[in-house]
């Protein structure tokens, strides 16, 4: 498994995997955490455009935006992560 | 796993290996029969327990727009995330103690990757045939007789896993009403994607994807290692018995030939579903699934050897020592889990349910009443956490001189597991007030309740700067 040929360093397929599942399982978490803290159904009180948002609506919202910006962060890790000056 | 320091040099297309697919033989013995139990008894759990009601309710109801979880008799709102932090804690703290003990015990039997996989294997076999006429069949051109076989499959699969993705929205939204709604398309449009991204999700991972998920997606697969001891359950193939391998015909003694009792059928290897050689030792790809003990000892028996050339063991036990399983870690592991879980018991009875929230208005900071005083306009919501209703009284403490003006008639009924909001005002002069704002306390009272944790804060502003 030492070997350089590891599918692991090469594969596209598995560097969109782990791209993309972890931040899933830590978009899964932040959102169970934020949506624990804050009830949607007040904050579409306050924001202005949000009056028909359902609850449902801005879990799902709200996953998908984490799930954005965690992706982000995993794609930076992995980008920062191959050897740099090549 | 790898150790590989540098990628390989220019063009890495070159080097990308395809991933070999695997073709599980069927295997039929001691625990295959257990992961069959197992895999029938968890998924009748999941397709069983959002069926069962409770009162009126859905008995397992995790309501997310009520922002309520309802579990059997009890209620679980947001304040009682810790009971769900808990939860977790005790979770991941029971497969440690599982792993260390008996290894992979979840991996083989109850993961929920492995039980949908199996569910799906045995779905292919009985359209595509076992492993030979898989393998045929994909190396064959397409044409009418393979479309047609791979076409059911793929249907009868996604029907399956429609009917997953179905019933796990069915834990959110009470699936009495889902079911009817669903098959008249008249589900809401997050509820027709979640249940179409989780029947997705189960047709790609226990279709196409299975032992790439415990090999490149799984984190308990990487780190399982480390709650490994030479005590430990562990599948192994007894090499001092096996080797040298070799073919034979059936009645020859294999000391005669210089063999030992491994005829290199290669049967353990078409069997073991993440495609491994458990020959080769413990890989960390090894769901510990026991596939490869089944076939091993059906080959042992018609060869006439014992049975156990592969087998449950530990390490220890194969160097000829003594198992131990009540080692230092397991100990702690399971006073560990005893002290959680007590913990985890006794907060959930000592729960107070009775809850109170408050809400300034926003939109006034104070107002001026004609006598001279001032008035905060507030929020209040009551919580009732029980299963019956509750009579509250509210009042406010922490301000000298204030009025509490509610246009309710006191004691407020809050319905079981409901939620009343109650428009309330504060008054006082404000000459009373040595700054701006000042800091007031609404309470709760229900009657035979405890009033620890039925008080919340608010804030009186009482002038401008």
């Amino acid at each position: 498994m030492s070997d350089v040929r590891d599918p692991l360093y090469t594969s596209l397929a598995q560097r969109v995997i782990a791209i993309l599942w972890p931040s899933f399982l830590t978009a899964g978490l932040a959102t169970v955490l934020l949506f624990t803290w804050i009830d949607p159904a007040e904050l579409s009180l306050y924001v202005p455009g949000a009056e028909g948002v359902t609850r449902l609506g801005a879990y799902s919202a709200g996953f998908f935006g984490l799930w954005a910006i965690t992706a982000v962060s995993s794609a930076l890790t992995s980008y920062f992560g191959r050897p740099a000056g090549r | 796993m790898s150790k590989a320091a540098t990628p390989p040099e220019g063009n890495e297309q070159e080097f990308y290996a395809k991933r070999a697919k695997v073709y599980p033989r069927e295997v039929h013995g001691l625990f295959a029969r257990l992961r069959t139990a197992g895999v029938l008894g968890l998924l009748g759990i999941f397709y069983g327990a959002p069926w069962l009601t409770w009162g009126d309710r859905q008995a397992i109801w995790f309501d997310l727009p009520g922002r309520k979880f309802h579990v059997i008799g009890w209620t679980f709102w947001p304040q009682d995330f810790f009971l769900l932090a808990l939860l977790l804690i005790i979770a991941a703290l029971s497969l440690f103690f599982f792993t260390t003990l008996a290894g992979r015990l979840w991996c083989g039997y109850a993961c929920p990757q492995t039980v949908w996989t199996e569910a799906f294997l045995w779905i292919e076999r009985r359209i595509e045939g076992d492993r030979s006429a898989q393998m045929k069949l994909d190396k064959a051109p397409w044409g009418g007789r393979k479309l047609a076989i791979k076409g059911t499959k793929h249907a009868i699969w996604l029907i399956f896993a429609l009917f997953t993705g179905l019933t796990f929205v069915g834990y959110f939204t009470p699936i009495a009403e889902l079911m009817p709604r669903f098959f008249t398309f008249q589900t809401g449009g997050w509820e027709t994607f979640w249940i179409l991204f989780y029947a997705f999700a189960t047709w790609g991972n226990a279709g196409f994807m299975r032992e790439q998920v415990c090999i490149y997606m799984c984190p308990y697969a990487r780190f399982q290692s480390a709650m490994f001891d030479k005590d430990t359950l562990i599948i192994s193939y007894d090499e001092k018995r096996g080797e040298p391998r070799g073919s034979r015909k059936r009645g020859v003694d294999p000391k005669e030939k210089g063999l030992g009792d491994c005829i290199d059928c290669t049967l353990c290897v078409q069997v073991c579903p993440t495609g491994i050689d458990i020959r080769d030792g413990l890989q960390y790809q090894c769901i510990g699934c026991a596939a490869c003990v089944d076939v091993c000892d059906q080959v042992m028996d018609k060869m006439g050897y014992p049975r156990g050339l592969v087998r449950y063991t530990t390490e220890n036990a194969m160097e000829g020592k003594v198992t131990k399983v009540l080692r230092p870690r397991v100990v702690l592991y399971a006073l560990l889990l005893l002290v959680l879980m007590a913990g985890l018991l006794y907060g959930i009875m000592s729960r107070n349910p009775v809850g109170i929230d408050v809400i300034r208005d926003r939109n006034v900071l104070f107002r001026e009443l004609p006598d001279g005083r001032v008035e905060n306009v507030y929020t209040l919501k009551l919580l009732n956490k029980s299963d019956s209703l509750r009579e509250y009284h509210v009042e406010i403490r922490g301000l000298e001189g204030a009025e509490l003006v509610i246009d309710r008639v006191m004691p407020v009924p809050v319905p079981a597991g409901g939620v009343v909001e109650l428009p309330a005002r504060v008054r006082l002069d404000p000459v009373v007030l040595d700054a701006p704002t000042a800091e007031l306390v609404f309470i709760a009272r229900v009657a035979g309740e405890p009033d620890a944790g039925n008080e919340r804060a608010g804030r009186f502003v009482g002038r401008m700067r």
